[in-house]
């Protein structure tokens, strides 16, 4: 469990998908979670840093716990999620603060792995009662979400896939970014039609995915 | 209604009567159809206690709310009984043209109990159905029975020679090898003295939404084409692709699971079946996979042979003789006997013949008397007679159980869980018994979908486990085959679902369908007789570990597993579900209704 937990966290942290001490991630196992450590560096963890507490009631260990622990519950709670991951990309964030409520990626992997990603957006950002249940709610229906100008929430059945999809999410985003900036300077544009050039059958209809 | 069409047909044999039912929205839409209609149906009007091959037990062909629409893979339906091998609860899915005939003549369901004086065989349309004497066709095998009846716009499922001597090991097939294959259920329609059905129907479904429908079709078709398992290797190969990658593993049975390396495995591999023996690919109806085969050999053509038939009748027997081998499938098709479970049990009869504790020819390695010996299975002759209630039975009579490779008394599919122990807690919980179809952990464990995991660990298998079943049963009760499920997953069933039927189901709300699905099957189960006792495997998988190969020296750890498994289900100890959780599925009126029945 340590080794999977150090792997992925390692990884989103070099990837520049979180800061130091940002982010979190957990797993369910039954009516038992495992998460990071309050403050844990995602990029460093130790046996300390995994934190195991309940799922319905909370035990002592609740208090060394991720802040987020609550949203995680709720999650676990509300959909057949097996894995958490939230983590802070910085190009999706940047784009959850200009899309309205949602982000649809153009490239290829975003296009088959997401379509759309839904942002929901709420007062208190962190650890709140009121993104436990937005959250969990979209999460019933999306494996990926965004919190707006905070970070991602991912499921899966297991940690690797819920860590592929902020990988995925990233990318996705950071292409979007790229392509804007193209569009903004019009570089490599014979007219001044900025349009991106559609290759995807089907791709108005992302939106209502 | 969309996707649904609401209605049933139901015949009662004994009288001849033939009702046209209503089927209430909200079981609809609680039970999804296909394997989830025909639970509800079985335990509502099947007593656990009565005998299978009674009157009383109610053969519950259900369709999808998918089935027979353009959707890919959308071509299967399901049969639900109580089974004659397992007792327990059981459903067979199959990707014969009947279930999708019948959902065009306008059925969710057709619903069959009671017991004809003489042999009758049963036509279905869109105005209701109409009983034939079957005097014939008594005794005529598969194939001769469907030329026999083939008409336009219709399709047929019959029983051959086996079904109608109530073989415990018969299966209810169409010409092309199609098949409700497991548990005995061609001994349930033989019993009822009906040999045949032959479904009329052409109105294709009209989906809720056609425009969302086109689209996530699309995004299925794409991913479909992309995945190397569902465009390249069961393709190209068909199912036998697994032969050499299961041994390769270790984990191909081989002389009844003594082994899980086979010396031969290239003999009956894929690649052998393609070179030496493959006519054609085909596809279900509107499969773009295509993992079907129509094969020759020097003497004979037909379909088949799939993996777990290469398994059963070729390694676990020690053969090698791929013409022999596929030929006894040839057999087994004609007869309408399941493949699986006859090649266990040949299996269970060559080591108990070792051992000298069964008197016959039948040795490892040696095809003479295969042939012969699936025919007086058939026909309940000599020691065929035993060999015909399959593997259990038979070990139990010769004073040696532990030699019978099933769970709950259902054979083995061709996958060693010494190798893979997810797949072992698959096979200990299955509500049908050892079966790979009910949560696929050759995905996780050994294919890498979704994700590759560790085969031998158990830790963290049961949460995964449980996530596989209830996928599998949607996909069961919605019309689609289990393949679909390596290049697609369960946000586009749920969508699909949604697109055709005009129903919003969130992800989350179909595989909790799932989970209500797969508590509802353990209740009858209970109710019968089972207890946490009964989720166990054969001793050989818990005590031997092999001696060679890449899975050696490990046995199932299924103790920690199963103990895992209760606590993330929300059962008790027992393996109970809790009123809580009865009352989380909307369980605890159905469970009430069947403790009534």
């Amino acid at each position: 469990m340590l080794d999977q937990f150090q792997m992925f966290g390692n990884d989103l942290f070099l990837r520049g998908l979180t800061s130091s001490h940002g982010g979190n991630m957990s797993v369910r196992m039954g009516d038992r979670i495992i998460i990071t450590r309050t403050g844990a560096m995602l990029g460093h963890l130790t046996e300390t840093d995994l934190i195991e507490t309940g799922l319905e009631e909370n035990d002592s260990n609740v208090m060394l716990a991720s802040s987020e622990l609550v949203v995680h519950c709720a999650i676990y709670s509300n959909t057949s999620a097996l894995a958490i991951v939230h983590v802070h990309p910085p190009h999706a964030v940047a784009l959850s603060l200009v899309e309205q409520d949602e982000i649809i990626p153009v490239c290829n992997e975003g296009s088959y792995c997401f379509k759309k990603i839904p942002i929901i957006q709420t007062e208190l950002t962190t650890g709140s009662k009121e993104v436990a249940k937005l959250a969990s709610h979209w999460l019933r229906e999306y494996k990926l979400i965004m919190l707006r100008g905070h970070g991602c929430f991912s499921t899966g059945p297991v940690l690797e896939e819920a860590y592929q999809w902020c990988v995925s999410l990233e990318e996705a985003c950071r292409v979007l970014y790229y392509l804007r900036t193209l569009q903004q300077a019009q570089i490599a544009l014979e007219t001044q039609d900025v349009k991106a050039i559609e290759y995807r059958k089907h791709s108005d209809e992302y939106k209502s995915w | 209604m969309n996707g649904w069409t609401g209605k049933a047909l139901r015949i009662n044999l004994s009288t001849g009567e033939v009702t046209h039912e209503e089927i209430d929205h909200a079981i609809l839409k609680a039970f999804l159809g296909g394997r989830g209609l025909g639970a509800y149906f079985i335990n509502c009007e099947v007593s656990p206690n009565i005998d299978p091959l009674g009157p009383e037990n109610l053969l519950a062909f259900c369709t999808g709310p998918l089935t027979g629409t353009t959707v890919p893979t959308s071509g299967r339906s399901s049969l639900s009984t109580l089974s004659p091998l397992t007792h327990t609860i059981f459903d067979s899915t199959s990707g014969a043209a009947f279930g999708s005939r019948l959902k065009w003549a306008g059925y969710d369901a057709l619903l069959i109990h009671g017991r004809s004086d003489k042999p009758v065989w049963l036509e279905v349309n869109g105005d209701g159905a109409s009983l034939h004497q079957a005097h014939g066709l008594w005794g005529k095998n598969i194939p001769e029975t469907v030329v026999h009846l083939a008409a336009k716009d219709s399709a047929v499922v019959c029983i051959g020679p086996a079904g109608e001597n109530q073989v415990l090991l018969a299966a209810i097939m169409d010409e092309k090898g199609h098949a409700y294959g497991r548990g005995g259920v061609g001994a349930v329609m033989g019993s009822k003295n009906l040999k045949a059905i032959l479904a009329f129907g052409k109105e294709r479904p009209v989906a809720a939404d056609p425009t969302k429908l086109e689209f996530v079709e699309y995004e299925a078709r794409k991913w479909i084409s992309a995945s190397p398992r569902t465009s390249q290797g069961l393709p190209e190969f068909g199912t036998s692709v697994l032969v050499n990658i299961m041994n390769n593993y270790g984990v191909l049975p081989t002389r009844n699971f003594q082994d899980g390396v086979f010396e031969q495995a290239e003999e009956i591999s894929g690649e052998r079946l393609r070179e030496q023996h493959l006519i054609k690919r085909s596809a279900c109806l509107s499969c773009p996979i295509g993992c079907r085969r129509l094969t020759k050999t020097d003497n004979e053509k037909g379909d088949g042979p799939e993996y777990e038939t290469i398994y059963a009748l070729g390694s676990n027997l020690g053969i090698s003789d791929f013409e022999a081998l596929i030929e006894a499938n040839y057999l087994c098709n004609c007869l309408g006997l399941d493949t699986i479970s006859v090649g266990a049990t040949l299996s269970c009869a060559m080591e108990l013949a070792e051992r000298n504790l069964l008197e016959t020819d039948l040795r490892f390695g040696e095809t003479t008397h295969i042939k012969e010996a699936i025919t007086d299975m058939a026909y309940r002759r000599g020691v065929g007679n035993w060999l015909s209630e399959g593997s259990r039975r038979l070990a139990e009579r010769c004073g040696a159980p532990e030699t019978a490779m099933q769970v709950k008394g259902l054979e083995f599919p061709g996958y060693d869980p010494r190798g893979m122990q997810g797949q072992g807690l698959l096979y200990a919980t299955s509500n049908r018994g050892a079966c790979h179809l009910r949560g696929n952990m050759l995905g996780p464990e050994l294919l890498g979908v979704p994700k590759m995991l560790n085969r031998h660990a158990t830790s963290g298998k049961a949460g995964v486990l449980i996530v596989m079943q209830h996928t599998s049963t949607v996909i069961d009760s919605i019309g689609l085959c289990k393949f679909a499920g390596f290049a697609i997953g369960d946000e586009f069933f749920a969508r699909l679902l949604s697109a055709v039927t005009g129903e919003h189901y969130e992800v989350q709300d179909m595989l909790t369908a799932g989970e209500r699905i797969w508590n509802l099957e353990r209740i009858y189960n209970l109710k019968a007789g089972f207890t946490s006792a009964d989720d166990t495997l054969p001793k050989r998988f818990l005590e031997t570990p092999h001696t060679k190969g890449a899975s050696q020296g490990k046995v199932v750890q299924l103790a920690p597993m199963l103990k895992e498994y209760y606590r993330f289900r929300g059962w008790d100890a027992y393996g109970v579900p809790t009123p809580q959780k009865l009352k989380a599925l909307g369980l605890v009126d159905i469970a009430q209704e069947a403790t009534n029945a």
